[in-house]
């Protein structure tokens, strides 16, 4: 086997024992398990609220969002965060100081929030599936299929934003602050909890270039009845502009992440990182 | 710079440049295949930075590198796969276990193992050599200081490495995890036949591991040899002290068996209370370093070349 299909193996058991590690340490279960709590809550509230125009229960509006905004979160949110931490604790100077050790842990990272999202999904979505009714009503097999399409699409333009984000800050609390204010943004902008149609004209412009909103967009075409349309922008779902602008995230992150990620494994060594290990205790 | 095939490190020049500030001012020295060798200096003299060129992490301003025959700025991940390097201790990895870290950092160096040497190290054997055999199933994180410094050097010689790079291994060990650290490097150093370079502010350390002690200080070596070799190098390097007619006496001479003949011929029974004392190695680095202030105060007082004006 060459070096660096053995490198992307070693990298895919990382992940998993990432992943593995995260679901026996109680604070990580913990913060799975409030957030989907929230998410499904909120769903069960709104299983009697219609939503003006579109012939079905917010609940079921906001099922899609919420694939959507926690796919993002996870790939982008939580991916930077972790290699900024990561960054900071030395992890990433270790994989240097190994043989492929970046290929390495690229490759784990993408395979942990993999793992992640497929495991928050289904937090989610299984408890929602016996609580909220006709959750599942509209969606056929193709539409089954189109909903793994667009959250596979989803993740793999999500993912490159999570490494080049988490690449330029230097530290997890950097990206903490601010990461928060842009993720409320989107939020916002990218009508995944909501019409799109309630949101000032700006904001949809806005929102119509993040992937989230575009995630938003195909689930809903997957999952919700074909009359749902009608709140969308255009009336139209959009589904070549939806797989298009997905596609271009994905390719244009693939381009930048790495070379993000090599500027970044560049300026590692170990005075750097004890460097940020001293600022960081004055801080604190 | 023509680089024979038994010199592991060959630097000649060597400056690093930190905006205005000169860490290294010429560095020169050479690193033999299988030599341990030791990096002493006082803080701020440019060990880390030296030793971080050397390992690829950082790139210098000027002057020329040769790391087991290549440059460590463009070496490939075949290069990476023959040098091992002992990272400082932080707090990475915490949830891991210490077999399956060990473990995971060896699988890289699989597809660069050959028919005479067997890598990586299977984890159990290697987690025994380190003395982590008990703490194999642990978290990381539930290590203490000195075992968290011995799976520091284990995942640094996992794949083993031909040539090992240490920045302060011993830092906050107690004296028996020190005395196992010693023992390990000089296995790697005497079975493996690995090129090891080390910076310790340990003295003792020092002279007992080194093959070869280099001083660096104001950003050049200013010392390069054995212990004995160095000690020789600071004059009056044997210290007598004894007392005759009453009263204490000091000499520092080059000779002491020499000294102490002479002094028992001259005055016979009267010396009593004799004590002869060689240089340590503290005194000769004191000595050295003092030596190299001075230089360095002189220089500044008396420019005594027409650059150092400006």
């Amino acid at each position: 086997m060459n070096a660096t299909t053995n490198a992307a193996r070693a990298g895919a058991r990382r992940g998993w024992i990432e992943f593995r590690n995260s679901m026996r340490a109680p604070e990580d279960v913990v913060y799975y398990v409030i957030g989907a709590a929230v998410f499904v809550a909120v769903m069960w509230f709104n299983r009697d609220n219609d939503v003006d125009g579109a012939g079905i229960s917010s609940a079921l509006l906001i099922f899609p969002g919420v694939l959507a905004f926690n796919t993002m979160f996870a790939a982008s949110y939580g991916l930077a965060t972790a290699v900024a931490t990561e960054r900071e604790d030395g992890t990433l100077l270790r994989a240097k100081s190994v043989p492929h050790g970046m290929r390495g842990y690229v490759v784990g990272q993408t395979t942990r929030v993999t793992l992640e999202v497929v495991f928050s999904l289904l937090l989610v979505t299984v408890p929602a599936t016996l609580l909220v009714p006709g959750l599942w009503g509209s969606a056929g097999a193709g539409g089954l299929a189109l909903m793994v399409a667009v959250l596979l699409l989803g993740l793999v333009a999500c993912v490159p934003i999570g490494f080049a984000v988490g690449s330029v800050f230097r530290s997890p609390r950097a990206v903490g602050g601010w990461g928060m204010l842009v993720i409320a943004g989107l939020v916002f902008v990218s009508g995944v909890f909501f019409p799109i149609s309630v949101i000032p004209g700006w904001a949809q412009v806005v929102g119509q270039l993040t992937p989230m909103y575009w995630m938003g967009l195909g689930l809903r075409q997957a999952l919700l009845p074909d009359s749902v349309v009608a709140i969308e922008i255009g009336e139209s779902w959009r589904t070549l502009e939806m797989f298009g602008v997905l596609g271009l995230w994905a390719a244009v992150g693939a381009v930048l992440a790495p070379v993000l990620l090599r500027r970044m494994a560049r300026r590692e060594s170990g005075s750097v990182v004890q460097a940020g290990r001293e600022k960081q205790l004055q801080r604190v | 710079m023509v680089a024979g095939p038994d010199v592991a490190i060959e630097v000649s020049g060597l400056r690093m440049r930190y905006g205005t500030k000169e860490v290294l001012d010429g560095v020169d020295f050479a690193v033999h295949r299988g030599e341990v060798v030791v990096l002493l200096g006082p803080n701020g003299a440019g060990k880390t930075t030296t030793i971080e060129i050397l390992e690829g992490f950082r790139l210098p301003s000027g002057g020329g590198v040769r790391v087991l025959g290549e440059d460590p700025a463009q070496a490939g991940e075949a290069w990476r796969a023959e040098v091992g390097v002992v990272l400082q201790s932080w707090r990475d990895h915490g949830r891991w276990t210490v077999r399956e870290l060990v473990g995971h950092y060896g699988e890289y160096y699989r597809p660069y193992a050959t028919a005479e040497r067997a890598r990586p190290y299977p984890p159990d054997e290697l987690l025994d050599r380190v003395g982590l055999a008990p703490q194999a199933d642990q978290q990381v994180k539930k290590l203490s200081g000195g075992q968290r410094r011995r799976l520091d050097v284990a995942i640094g010689i996992v794949g083993r490495p031909r040539l090992l790079f240490l920045d302060e291994p011993t830092a906050g060990f107690d004296p028996v995890a020190r005395r196992d650290f010693h023992d390990l490097i000089h296995r790697l150093s005497d079975l493996e036949d690995t090129t090891i370079l080390l910076t310790t502010h340990d003295l003792a350390e020092a002279e007992r591991l080194a093959d070869r002690i280099l001083i660096l200080d104001g950003g050049r070596i200013v010392a390069d040899g054995s212990a004995e070799q160095l000690a020789r190098q600071v004059a009056g390097h044997t210290e007598v002290r004894w007392t005759s007619g009453g009263q204490r006496h000091v000499h520092a001479t080059e000779d002491g068996a020499a000294f102490v003949r002479e002094l028992f011929a001259r005055f016979g029974e009267d010396v009593s209370e004799l004590e002869v004392t060689r240089t340590t190695l503290e005194d000769t680095y004191l000595a050295m370093v003092a030596r190299s202030d001075a230089r360095r105060r002189e220089d500044e007082v008396v420019p005594s070349h027409p650059e150092a004006v400006r």
